[in-house]
């Protein structure tokens, strides 16, 4: 009979360390404390780290007894309790909804900070501590986040430092300066690593996608637009519009975070059909597809043509927001918590509702190669329909066919022609006039202004490439948002909102183009450089002139703080360091006196004009300078000092220089 | 020399870095770093660590050792190049288990009393002493075996056997008279400047090579030599042994005379008082050396009857004209002080 294979660990040595305890309690205080920071939740995590504190001392207290069979039924049975808040609050939100994972994870630990007697059990219970800091980084969307974690850092350095410690049965007591030393070395090194070195992406084509039933429906209900561009209608988008005689506020106001593979637009609506006498846009198409809450690329069409690759993007709104849900196109598969959603003709994404502030949702999105040479090669039969240059006026038209004259035969190079053209002859402001009552917007862009924003310049190239039997429409949403390459993540704000082209080319789908000058004609075409291997020319100025500069400007002055508190703090460091260092070696190498003496005896031999000979003794010296009496004093020092080995007190040279100072 | 701590810090790096990359959370990517940092600083921190540090141990009081004496250890650990720290010394004293470790070791040292309890006559010595030091997380060990190292020598009990009452007043300056000038030959030694010419031994010298010496004891000095077992049965006979032979030459030394230890196949013992203490002390461990028992005008022979060298070295002194008596460990038991 084959021996039955016993799994089985190696006992963990009860844990006699308090200060052990303290530091594993401490680095759970951290995660509680981000939590309660950035969940904005203030109720349960105090309470449980109270309750965690408590459980600590219980165990501390009790760690040498037996495990009873009571208290491990009664721990047990709160860790089901546990569960079922969590199952409920997920599921129902009977407690909030708010971070139900988080929630779970806390009251886990607390309840288990009463049954930590081994070493192993600490372990445990500081691995659900760094499970919580997790949930409470992907909340985390700011810098200052990297202090929890440099505090949580430095609770499981002070746990290992003290189990270590009692373990070789010695006192919590290291080195002050060495270990100081090599912590902050540790804390720069790491932060400097981070800093410079690039983030890699792996296999986002399946994130980690825990997700538990959503009960909100379809409400019909909108909130006011935040993109400033669009007017909403109704809940389905196909009553609403862009006019072009309504520019709505653009501040500063951050919308949304974007934590993104790669920086690109965030598409919102499309809009195909242009009404000259309103000087509107609107979508001519109300049909749409139900999907649920996590569709993927099963459910989805494969994007055409090639691919660069795929990126994953996690959006937090933090300020309510219509249905639309922004993404990076093409989807390749969404996450959004909620019961279905919908995806209309133009393959925007729909939620039931508002998406309210603190909502996320997660994107896969593929990033197409839109490289000139790609696009040159697009053909097939073009299906779409979106040509009519209704409403554009004759002048307009020929305004197009002269600036793609002398272009190339393709239709990339007609496009590129036409933005290019947009772009080299009129200006981008914000500070635009009124159009006059009775003109054409896009005429009035055209040929009077010469000057408009994005909707002009995207509204006068769609109509112009209809005009030229290209395909095209409006596109709107936010341009990329401030990028930072180390946080990998955007910050938009509604001056962000803007508006493009999407042109169809054959067995390549809608492209965007972009005519507003200042920006790229092709945006987005590639992933930004990751690995220093691809070249660290590229790297180095990327990071120096690109993430330093927009972090820091992200934060404002505080932004400044942390880095020149480092500064000070390393300055004074060094300073402190060298003093001591100076000191120890004037300490070793002389004793106190000698050198003071030895200057005062040379600056007084310049001064007697002729110094001391080599094979001249002091007393020699001073019986041929005249025996003066401050030389004859020092002189009795100087021998005092070097054959004796008794030098004068500093003090005592102090006033020998007064003297000669005195002369 | 990394523990398997650090594998788990180094695969926990590898895991966040990992989770890092796919789940578009940038902070992950700092804790790995900071993990694998801490792996690194750990690193070096315990190479630094392990350079200038050294092992201390000492027996309080320092003094002479008698056994039934009660002592303390001080195990401790001082450095020698600035402070260092965390470190542990840890062995064998006595049979006992003993270490010291400290979290900050100064260039003053830290120590640890340990009480010993009550001592056993023979040789206090460290054994498998290690010095182990490494990182403050304990990511690193570093492991070094210090020699073995004699500590205290535990010398025997004795007393005056005339009276049979215990003596323990220790005369320090006592020592054995020199020979050299008497009328009969004590015996030979190496020649040594100042030495009269008449004193050489001529044939000794021609068989040695080198020039020898007679020596010649002072007339009327009583000259003792203690006969042992070579190879005592059990540790309380040798113990019992030494006691003995202590208080025996204990009794010579005071009388102005002068006294040999001497066990078959062992190296003899030198003269003075506290020589031939410590050779009671190390009995029976002592080198090895072949000589014949020293000409004595008296000869004790403490024995447990085993040892035939012990006889015939005793029936050579007699026939010499050495007087003899006899001590038989199993006539006179194992208790000290003797009734």
């Amino acid at each position: 009979m084959a021996a039955g294979l016993k799994l089985r660990l190696p006992a963990s040595p009860v844990e006699d360390s308090g200060a052990a305890r303290v530091c594993a309690w401490a680095a759970f205080g951290v995660a509680a404390a981000a939590i309660a920071y950035y969940g904005q939740d203030y109720l349960l995590p105090p309470l449980a780290v109270g309750a965690a504190g408590f459980g600590h001392l219980v165990s501390y207290r009790r760690r040498q007894q037996p495990r009873g069979f009571w208290r491990q039924a009664a721990i047990a049975g709160l860790v089901f309790v546990c569960l079922a808040y969590f199952v409920l609050d997920s599921v129902g939100g009977i407690f909030g909804g708010q971070l139900p994972q988080a929630h779970f994870a806390l009251l886990l630990v607390a309840v288990t900070s009463f049954d930590l007697k081994t070493r192993r059990n600490l372990y445990s219970s500081i691995w659900i501590s760094l499970a919580v800091l997790y949930l409470a980084a992907v909340y985390a969307w700011d810098y200052p986040f990297g202090l929890f974690l440099a505090a949580w850092i430095l609770c499981l350095a002070g746990f290992w430092t003290a189990s270590h410690l009692k373990r070789i049965d010695a006192r919590t007591t290291v080195p002050v300066r060495p270990v100081a030393l090599g912590g902050l070395a540790v804390l720069l090194g790491g932060a400097a690593a981070f800093w410079m070195l690039p983030q890699p992406s792996a296999h986002p084509e399946s994130p980690l996608v825990v997700s538990l039933p959503n009960a909100v429906h379809f409400q019909g209900e909108l909130e006011n637009p935040a993109l400033p561009l669009v007017q909403f209608g109704d809940s389905s988008g196909a009553n609403s519009s862009v006019d072009l005689r309504y520019r709505g506020r653009l501040s500063d106001a951050v919308v949304m975070y974007v934590r993104t593979g790669a920086p690109a637009y965030w598409r919102g609506q499309v809009f195909d059909t242009w009404n000259p006498s309103a000087g509107q846009w609107t979508a001519g198409r109300a049909d749409f597809r139900t999907f649920p809450p996590y569709a993927d690329q099963h459910r989805l069409p494969p994007p055409l043509g090639p691919q660069l690759g795929t990126f994953v993007q996690v959006f937090r709104v933090l300020r309510t927001l219509p249905d639309v849900i922004y993404a990076a196109q093409p989807v390749q598969a969404i996450y959004f918590p909620a019961e279905e959603l919908r995806r209309d003709a133009y393959d925007t994404w729909r939620a039931p509702g508002p998406i309210h502030a603190g909502q996320t949702y997660s994107i896969v999105s593929s990033l197409p190669d839109y490289s000139p040479a790609s696009l040159k090669a697009a053909e097939g039969v073009d299906m779409s329909l979106n040509r009519d240059p209704a409403g554009l006026s004759a002048a307009a038209r020929q305004l197009a066919r002269e600036a793609v004259a002398g272009s190339g035969p393709t239709r990339y190079d007609q496009v590129m022609a036409l933005t290019t053209y947009l772009q080299a002859h009129y200006q981008y402001s914000l500070q635009l006039g009124h159009v006059p009552a009775g003109r054409d917007p896009v005429d009035w862009f055209l040929f009077d202004a010469r000057v408009g924003y994005c909707e002009q310049f995207a509204t006068a190239e769609t109509l112009m490439l209809r005009s030229l039997g290209i395909p095209a429409r409006l596109a709107t949403g936010y341009a990329t948002g401030d990028y930072d390459p180390v946080l990998n993540q955007t910050v938009v704000r509604e001056r962000d909102a803007h508006a493009w082209v999407e042109v169809y080319f054959p067995s390549r789908g809608w492209v965007p183009v972009d005519p507003s000058p200042g920006y790229l004609a092709l945006a987005a075409t590639r992933f930004p450089d990751r690995f220093a291997a691809s070249g660290l020319a590229h790297l180095i100025p990327h990071l120096t002139l690109g993430a330093p500069a927009s972090v820091v400007g992200s934060l404002g002055l505080a932004g400044v703080l942390p880095g020149a508190a480092a500064l000070a703090v390393l300055a004074v460091a060094a300073a402190a360091w060298l003093l001591s260092r100076r000191r120890r070696r004037s300490r070793g190498s002389a004793p106190p006196g000698q050198v003071e003496l030895l200057r005062l005896y040379d600056r007084l031999q310049a001064r007697l004009g002729r110094r001391r000979g080599p094979p001249e003794t002091p007393l020699e010296y001073l019986a041929e300078r005249g025996r003066p009496p401050l030389l004859e004093e020092v002189t009795r020092y100087v021998n005092l000092g070097a054959y004796r080995g008794e030098w004068p007190a500093p003090e005592v040279v102090a006033a020998l220089a007064t003297k000669l100072g005195a002369r | 020399m990394p523990r398997a701590r650090v594998i788990g810090v180094v695969l926990l790096g590898v895991v966040v870095y990992a989770y890092g990359s796919t789940s578009e959370v940038a902070w992950l990517f700092l804790l790995a770093y900071w993990l694998w940092a801490l792996a690194i600083a750990g690193g070096l921190y315990a190479a630094w660590n392990a350079r200038g540090l050294e092992a201390t141990a000492e027996l309080r009081p320092a003094e002479a050792l008698f056994e039934g004496d009660e002592a303390d250890l001080l195990v401790g650990l001082r450095s020698v190049r600035g402070t260092r720290g965390p470190a542990r010394v840890s062995g064998l004293v006595a049979g006992r288990s003993a270490g010291a470790g400290a979290g900050r070791v100064p260039e003053d040292g830290v120590e640890e009393l340990r009480g010993l309890g009550t001592l056993r006559r023979g040789v206090v010595r460290t054994s498998g002493f290690v010095q182990e030091s490494g990182d403050p997380l304990g990511l690193f060990a570093s492991r070094r075996a210090l020699p073995d190292r004699e500590l205290a020598l535990v010398y025997p009990r004795y007393a005056s056997l005339g009276a049979l009452r215990r003596q323990r007043e220790v005369e320090a300056a006592l020592a054995a008279p020199r020979a050299g000038s008497g009328n009969e030959i004590f015996g030979v030694r190496e020649y040594q400047r100042g030495d009269p010419l008449r004193r050489i031994h001529w044939r000794t010298s021609a068989r040695r090579g080198e020039l020898v010496v007679r020596e010649f004891e002072p007339p009327g000095q009583r000259t003792l030599t203690v006969l042992l077992d070579a190879a005592p049965k059990t540790a309380a006979e040798a113990d019992q042994a030494a006691r003995l032979a202590a208080s025996e030459a204990w009794d010579c030394l005071r009388e102005g005379g002068r006294v040999t230890m001497w066990a078959p196949g062992l190296e003899p013992s030198a003269h003075s008082w506290w020589e031939l203490l410590e050779w009671l002390a190390r009995y029976p461990e002592l080198p090895a050396g072949e000589s014949a028992p020293p000409p004595a005008g008296e000869a004790v022979a403490v024995t447990g009857g085993a040892d035939r060298g012990v006889f015939e070295a005793l029936a050579e002194l007699r026939r010499r004209g050495a007087q003899e008596r006899i001590w038989r460990l199993d006539e006179v038991g194992l208790e000290w002080p003797l009734d």
